[in-house]
């Protein structure tokens, strides 16, 4: 059985290569994934092919980040979230592209070469975990690792019609998840199905010796299943439906909506007043943290090295970083670097600070004032066309509007199809309280039940 | 806020970046775009604001002892440049021999 289970996940994974979605896969790693399996027996994901983000180390498959500075790098250990996934009898099916160390949110700034969304190659798949979403929306696998340091798997699952979960920051060890915001880097999961993100959340979470950011708990339960939605009160935050927003984007919202009235759910309005802060206070922690945690690639210890035109020590460093690091990689660790530069830090790095304690402060209390969950739109459109938002920095930017604030605040979040507009998927995000996890995920299932993910809204 | 090649320059050096010439100006648009965009952050009277915790509030410190993290490869695996146990550099430039 595990054999055909195999040539069944190589056949998908050789069939879907125009999606240039994998950056690694063996037969020869396959077949000790399948060895694995049987040693394991009966696990929660028994069988189960998972691809797992580039971002995250594994010891059998390369780890590039996407990057030519990490070409040809392979991880003497294996993260935490690998070592439980393979102990649950999952099977690691392949490392999937993303965003160059996972900055972007169209997987355009892979140096191995864009992400294709399945449904229209001319569209991109979302980012920075664009290739785990692709692979799970194109029926390559069922369920797959991303990361999400600032909506890197909401965003791309709205984007293709999937289901995505952020975690409440330290729910899941970071160990092996090579860092970029330390702040906000959350391992997070992708599934067809909500009960598929769930499971995988599941096994993944739980405290961590490791990083000593995870909180001391077991792991997640999210079994719990509602029949009715009485005695839930949902909040619609004013700040995530502007005037503006796309009409599609909107109608679906208002269906989605009114599937959680007609499930019983208290609808309220409320405000998130600092929810316009969000973008620009992350653009300026998420640089800062980059920057310093990107000082580690120097061409000594592992990765390319580039010999600079000195020939001495320094110039190796500024030749190493400076060709191995791409566009979008470059301009945050210069970002980076300037606001945390002599003279600028009041600047920018403590106003930022002080806007993300603000931000917080609006997540407490909208939750301590009676709301069990915020629902609003996962992304301002649906999926754009690849080089659309190149040119502009901060138009990309600006596609995580609606994802950032949970990332700040550190609460959970998660984004599933709530039907199509134009044809192409919309994504509805809920967001909890921090810990928040289990019934998020249970309303997140029964809304699930009621919803045609795939018919066009209106 | 104005950005100039010579900012940009200057910001590289202390970021260990090298970036050609020729590169200069577009970085410099580019950046000047995000700086002028992140400016628009309203001002919040930074006060004690400036201490942000996510994550448990209290972090343990783990029991002391040793417990390595078994490698699956050494460490020359990964080295660009690997000799006698030591990874291998250029000199710093007036100091020492040339390698």
């Amino acid at each position: 059985m595990m054999a055909s289970a195999v040539a069944g996940l190589v056949e998908r994974l050789e069939s879907s290569a125009h999606l240039n979605a994998t950056l690694a896969w063996s037969h020869a790693a396959l077949e000790g994934e399948a060895a694995n399996v049987r040693s394991v027996g009966a696990g929660p994901l028994s069988s189960m092919p998972i691809a797992v983000k580039d971002n995250i180390v594994t010891t059998t498959l390369p780890t590039t980040c996407a990057s030519r500075i990490l070409e040809g790098y392979v991880s003497p250990y294996e993260a935490t979230v690998v070592t439980r996934l393979r102990a649950a009898g999952a099977l690691i099916a392949c490392k999937a592209n993303l965003d160059e160390f996972a900055m972007g949110s169209s997987t355009e700034h892979s140096a191995y070469g864009r992400v294709h969304h399945p449904l229209d190659p001319d569209l991109v798949p979302g980012g920075s975990s664009g290739g785990s979403a692709a692979l799970v929306a194109a029926d390559v696998v069922p369920a797959a690792l991303g990361s999400e340091t600032g909506g890197s798997v909401r965003q791309p699952a709205a984007f293709c019609g999937i289901v995505g979960i952020k975690p409440t920051y330290g729910r899941v060890s970071r160990h092996g998840l090579v860092s970029f915001g330390s702040s906000l880097d959350c391992v997070s999961p992708f599934g067809r199905t909500v009960d598929d993100a769930a499971r995988v959340l599941e096994v993944i979470s739980g405290h961590d010796p490791r990083d000593v950011t995870t909180h001391a708990l077991p792991p997640l339960d999210a079994s719990e299943h509602l029949h009715r939605l009485d005695g839930i009160t949902i909040g619609l935050p004013a700040e995530y439906f502007p005037d503006d927003l796309d009409p599609g984007i909107r109608a679906a919202c208002e269906l989605g909506v009114a599937r959680l009235r007609e499930q019983g759910a208290t609808i309220r309005r409320v405000s998130l007043p600092h929810t316009g802060a969000a973008v620009p206070a992350y653009y300026i922690v998420n640089p800062a943290e980059a920057a310093a945690n990107l000082a580690r690639y120097d061409g000594v210890r592992y990765g390319t090295r580039q010999i600079g035109d000195a020939g001495d020590l320094r110039a190796l460093y500024r030749a190493t970083r400076g060709r191995g690091f791409g566009p979008e990689v470059r301009r945050r660790i210069l970002v980076g670097t300037f606001a945390l530069s002599a003279g600028y830090t009041d600047r920018y790095y403590a106003r930022a600070q002080a806007a993300r304690r603000c931000i917080i402060d609006d997540f407490t209390s909208v939750f301590a004032d009676g709301v069990d969950l915020l629902f609003t739109p996962t992304t301002p459109t649906t999926a754009f066309r690849a080089g659309e938002k190149l040119a502009d920095p901060v138009q990309m930017y600006l596609a995580d509007v609606f994802v950032c604030p949970a990332s700040l605040a550190g609460v959970p979040a998660m984004s599933l199809p709530l039907g199509r507009s134009g044809g192409l998927p919309v994504g509805g995000q809920l967001i909890g309280p921090s810990l928040g996890e289990a019934r998020m995920i249970a309303v997140a299932r029964l809304l699930e039940s009621v919803l045609d993910a795939t018919a066009e809204v209106r | 806020m104005k950005i100039g090649t010579g900012d940009v320059r200057h910001i590289a050096t202390l970021a260990e970046l090298e970036i050609s010439e020729a590169e200069l100006p577009s970085l410099a648009a580019d950046m000047e775009r995000i700086v002028t965009f992140v400016e628009q952050l309203p001002d919040i009277p930074v006060g004690d604001r400036t201490s942000v915790t996510v994550g448990p509030s209290a972090l343990r410190l783990r029991e002391d002892v040793v417990d390595p993290v078994p490698l699956a490869r050494p460490p020359e695996a990964n080295a660009p440049a690997w000799r006698d146990g030591f990874f291998v550099v250029p000199a710093l430039d007036g100091l020492g021999e040339d390698e």
